[in-house]
């Protein structure tokens, strides 16, 4: 794929040859950690155990950080602010000034922002190691449609092209005198003249990639040929099956601690 | 069975990844354009009213899952459900008719707004504490302040930055199913419910 709507980053790890399916099952056990581990700080031992050294071992450790850094960071900073300073009825244990943080908020604060780099980084793992267009064929191979596949990626091919020519309209705007810059009222005035040749045009180009895709036998029945071949090792097949034990585990672990405090005691 | 195989016909097909490419591009460019409005399911209310509740619904969720996959906004993946039921009231809406007058739209955007402001509290509070990093987590603050539980500040939160951006997305497209020849119209199976 030469030019994707993904931040894929091409490289020759061991993370990255594994197949996809065995990736795609690690991020759902680390996804399924970051969801349903109790408690404050297992979601940090998870994260440190599990996806820094994955990250590590596919090259993309610095990248992922920096990612997961940008949008973790203003999630974290306004759950402190909010949820430590404003937890009702909240033990006070640092004062500032009128206001003061709460213990309860802050543990809060640390918890769910645990299960938030958790989330996002397992997301990440995935995206910076694995080629979409292997994903889809793996996923194809196992029983999603066709159609399903056909329109994640011709999404991801057509973004790139969409977005040149969202900038080429805006181009072609401003030196027509269009502010794009000012108050709101101005901003908001501008959005239609931005948005509308863009709708319009990308909704009629629709017909005629129909038609171009009807005189292929898009819609034909049966298997299809790929050009990208996919190695799996029976250890893989081994390892997918017991991450997603692990996972199910978890999860019956997370409903039990979740249930036995209200119908046992 | 029949009616689905018709509305996910070739041409839904290659309308959705255009749909969710719409979604995302002018997504970002109301983001760059710093408005108070995301503007990120234009696609999808429009993939909704002309195929129908289904494709609008798939439409949503692959724009969250391929817009957090993608690695350029991770945090929207968890959405998808939310995404999927804006795509499917469209979908509804549309087949009742209330995208043929304006005002029906804007209505139909406001309660989809409620909608999605409701579905979307649990999720922000299960992942992200009840915040969403941008400057409308000062109303968390405020009911917080005022003794509020988590999810209903959450909730408060939503309801009054949704129904406004999804009333706009409505009368958006109710605007470009307007502009578009009736003869590209009639190639989708829900056409004759929005004409």
């Amino acid at each position: 794929m030469s030019q994707s709507f993904s931040l894929y980053i091409p490289t020759n790890s061991g993370m990255h040859r594994l197949h996809p399916l065995t990736k795609l099952a690690l991020v759902f056990l680390c996804l399924v950690l970051g969801l349903f581990l109790p408690g404050v700080w297992l979601s940090y031992a998870t994260f440190a155990l599990i996806i820094i050294p994955s990250a590590l071992w596919g090259g993309v450790l610095p990248r992922l950080l920096s990612a997961l850094f940008k949008t973790a960071l203003p999630i974290a900073l306004s759950l402190f602010l909010i949820q430590g300073l404003f937890w009702p009825g909240g033990t006070p244990i640092l004062h500032l000034g009128p206001l003061s943080f709460k213990e309860e908020g802050l543990y809060f604060s640390i918890q769910r922002t645990g299960r938030f780099i958790m989330i996002i980084g397992s997301f990440l793992l995935l995206t910076f190691t694995t080629r979409p267009d292997e994903l889809m064929l793996a996923l194809n191979r196992h029983g999603i449609p066709n159609s399903i596949t056909y329109i994640i990626l011709s999404t991801m091919q057509i973004i790139p092209r969409f977005q040149a020519k969202a900038n080429t309209i805006l181009d072609a705007q401003r030196s027509r005198g269009l502010e794009t810059e000012g108050n709101v009222l101005v901003r908001i005035r501008a959005l239609l003249p931005l948005i509308q040749p863009l709708l319009l045009g990308s909704i009629v180009d629709i017909d005629e990639r129909a038609i171009a895709l009807e005189v292929r036998a898009f819609g034909r029945k049966g298997p299809r040929t790929s050009l990208l071949t996919l190695h799996d090792t029976p250890a893989q097949r081994i390892a997918r099956w017991l991450m997603l034990l692990a996972a199910v585990a978890v999860i019956a672990w997370g409903i039990y601690l979740w249930l036995a405090p209200r119908f046992i005691a | 069975m029949e009616r689905l195989k018709r509305d996910f016909s070739t041409i839904s097909l290659v309308m959705i990844p255009v749909a969710i490419a719409i979604n995302i591009v002018i997504g970002t460019i109301v983001y760059a354009l710093k408005l108070p409005l995301y503007l990120d399911s234009i696609g999808t209310v429009f993939a909704g009213a002309v195929a129908g509740p289904w494709v609008g619904a798939l439409t949503g969720a692959l724009t969250n899952i391929i817009w957090g996959l993608s690695g350029i906004n991770p945090g929207y993946t968890p959405y998808w459900p939310v995404a999927a039921i804006i795509g499917l009231l469209a979908g509804i809406f549309s087949g009742i008719g209330w995208f043929k007058s304006w005002w029906k739209a804007i209505i139909a955007g406001l309660i989809t707004g409620l909608v999605a402001a409701f579905v979307s509290g649990p999720i922000t509070t299960y992942i992200a504490g009840g915040v969403t990093g941008s400057g409308t987590d000062v109303v968390v603050a405020v009911f917080r302040n005022a003794g509020w539980g988590l999810l209903p500040s959450t909730w408060a939160q939503g309801a009054i930055s949704d129904p406004f951006d999804k009333a706009a997305s409505f009368l958006i497209v109710w605007v470009v199913i307007r502009a578009l020849p009736l003869r590209f119209l009639d190639r989708f199976s829900r056409a004759e419910d929005v004409r």
